[in-house]
């Protein structure tokens, strides 16, 4: 073989050029691989005990999820779909409430010496938020409502000062807690009346089984100041209004089986009854479509927009999970959307049911399409977000998963899963912009 | 070599090489059957239970004579874990389990006789929750402000614990109104 410079090489000289040649890449490659040993060799020691913290200002794509079984409300990031932490609580559904002053939260629980009997203590536990630990407890009198529905059985005054929570013995009656001096101030009888919501600074409202408002007004050391009862505003026998009403600005809105929306002001020092206006046509209620679910409803407080879960049903289905959700502009009662739920995805024991996932595409998008084309969305509770990009969130009774919208398209954007076992609640308290 | 068959050929060679014919078509098989599965999951379902009929009752091998099925007749406004699916029956609560004296009622059609009942739901208290046969029907279900038409209350009172296990569902009497 002639080489550029006139000289012959032979097969030998070329075997040696070549095995040198290897023997060069060999040992670059070594050298290559070197600092990758010496970076796992050398994995820094980590002191222990340490413990993470919530970072100031809250995010409003926070929220929690209540979960019966596991009795405690877990802290999602619906952003990075990170599980960022959890409160527990007692027996019964667990709702945490949150002032806009403080970075704490209360949890009203319910527990027995031995699990299932002995003594039963009632306490309103006191929370820290960046560290989520508990703080300090209020002893309440052991009679707590520990019914089935989450909402409306404790409430915090609009001042942040006050906590009530609704007793049920047969007998109807709300605690009172000064959560600032953290001590039980009163017990307030309420007959006939159940439920609590804030209603201004010092008061509070129950609903009656005549369809009336009680409204409880407390001085400043939490004892009852007055109280007034309303006519009633809605017939319970004909058409009663749920107990999952939402709060926009100074009213409540309480949504009635057949899908009435009842507004009640609560600005004034007398409670006021607003205009009643209809979710469904009458086209579309002889097509059977109703609200219904654990928490069917939800607004965002910055565009007005309210936002209802809807089902096909008959009567009897007000606690009938949702396949749709239906968004209302408040000021004007005109529907400016219909969103098409997807289930939220599944979970067994706080694993995800998600074979495939690392199936090459487009194979592991195979599950998403299989869960949004054949389970049913079966939404039991949904929430808005109240920033400016806000978010729609819904979640399956039976499953600790949450399906994630953009509030303002509609449209879907992930799943973010596994949140626990069970979903039965759904708060997002903060708005990402001031305190806590 | 058009681009839709470069494009399928190297599919499926990257999936050659990633998974083995049988781990694949293991996988398919998996999400097929748990994906026709999906639509069962949610849904509550009483289990069948092999008993001797209720005299009066319709067949017990029937959905609404079955006291373990959401159908069954006494069913119609229960909202919680039917005992029947819990070491209990429609009228009688689970060992270690009381009976709370207090509750709420509805009223329900026995498909047998065509006749109207009042049911009693009274809870069983004292053991936690059950798991089992979650149903909720809801006919004539009102509101917690409205007690005694209410199934979302907790109902084990004036029992040693409010702890919840399951409903009963118990025949009072003909409905006369």
């Amino acid at each position: 073989m002639l080489r550029g410079n006139g000289t012959v090489e032979t097969p030998s000289s070329i075997r040696g050029r070549t095995v040198a040649r290897r023997r060069v890449i060999r040992i670059a490659l070594l050298l290559a691989l070197l600092p990758a040993v010496r970076v796992a060799a050398d994995v820094q020691p980590e002191p222990m005990g340490q413990v993470e913290r919530l970072a100031q200002p809250f995010h409003a794509h926070w929220v929690w999820v209540g979960d019966l079984v596991l009795e405690r409300a877990a802290l999602m990031d619906l952003d990075s779909g990170r599980f960022l932490g959890l409160v527990n609580g007692g027996y019964g559904t667990i709702t945490p409430l949150f002032p806009s002053r403080r970075p704490e939260l209360y949890v009203p629980a319910t527990y027995f010496a031995r699990r299932t009997h002995g003594e039963r203590t009632d306490v309103l536990e006191i929370y820290d938020i960046p560290t989520l630990s508990f703080v300090a407890e209020v002893v309440l009198p052991p009679k707590r409502a520990t019914n089935a529905v989450a909402l409306g059985h404790a409430a915090l005054s609009d001042d942040d000062r006050f906590v009530a929570i609704f007793n049920w013995t047969t007998g109807q009656s709300l605690s009172i807690v000064d959560v600032e001096q953290r001590r039980l101030t009163a017990d307030i009888a309420t007959p006939g009346c159940s439920l609590v919501y804030a209603a201004g600074p010092r008061r509070f409202v129950s609903l009656c089984g005549d369809g009336a408002v009680l409204s409880v007004t407390l001085d400043d050391d939490g004892h009852e100041a007055s109280r007034t009862r309303s006519e009633p505003f809605f017939d319970p026998q004909a058409d009663p209004v749920t107990e999952k009403a939402v709060r926009y600005g100074n009213q409540w809105l309480f949504v009635s089986f057949e899908g009435k929306v009842h507004p009640v002001d609560v600005s004034g020092p007398q409670i006021r009854f607003g205009e009643v206006w209809s979710l469904a046509t009458d086209a579309e209620r002889s097509e059977r479509w109703r609200i219904g679910g654990l928490q069917h409803s939800a607004v965002h407080q910055q565009t007005g927009r309210f936002y209802a879960l809807m089902h096909r049903g008959g009567p009897d289905t007000h606690k009938d999970p949702g396949e749709e959700v239906w968004i209302y502009d408040l000021a004007s009662h005109r529907r400016l959307d219909r969103v098409k739920l997807v289930n939220p995805g599944l979970t067994v024991y706080g694993f995800p049911i998600e074979v495939g996932r690392t199936w090459i595409w487009p194979f592991n998008r195979l599950p998403d399409w299989l869960i949004d084309t054949f389970a049913p969305a079966a939404i039991a509770a949904i929430q808005v977000t109240q920033d400016d990009a806000p978010l729609l969130v819904t979640a399956s009774q039976y499953t600790g998963s949450l399906g994630v919208y953009d509030a303002l398209s509609g449209k879907f954007l992930r799943r973010v899963l596994p949140t626990g076992w069970t979903s039965d609640i759904l708060l997002a308290p903060w708005d990402g912009k001031g305190k806590p | 070599m058009t681009p839709i068959d470069r494009w399928f050929t190297h599919l499926s060679r990257a999936l050659a090489q990633r998974t083995s014919r049988r781990s694949f078509l293991g996988q398919l098989a998996a999400v097929l059957v748990g994906g026709a599965a999906l639509p069962l999951l949610p849904v509550a379902r009483g289990r069948a239970l092999a008993r001797t009929g209720v005299p009066g009752e319709p067949d017990p091998a029937t959905p609404v004579g079955d006291p373990g099925n959401c159908d069954y007749w006494r069913h119609c406004a229960i909202d919680g874990f039917l005992c029947s699916c819990c070491g209990g029956s429609q009228h009688a609560c689970p060992p270690g389990t009381e009976q709370s004296p207090v509750t709420w009622i509805g009223t329900c059609r026995n498909p047998a006789d065509g006749k109207d009942y009042v049911i009693s739901y009274n809870d069983c208290c004292g053991k936690h929750i059950c798991g089992l046969c979650f149903c909720h029907t809801n006919k004539g279900d009102k509101p917690i402000y409205y007690p005694s038409r209410s199934n979302d209350i907790n109902w084990c009172y004036g029992t040693t614990s409010v702890v919840y296990n399951c409903s009963t569902a118990i025949v009072v009497q003909v409905a006369t109104q």
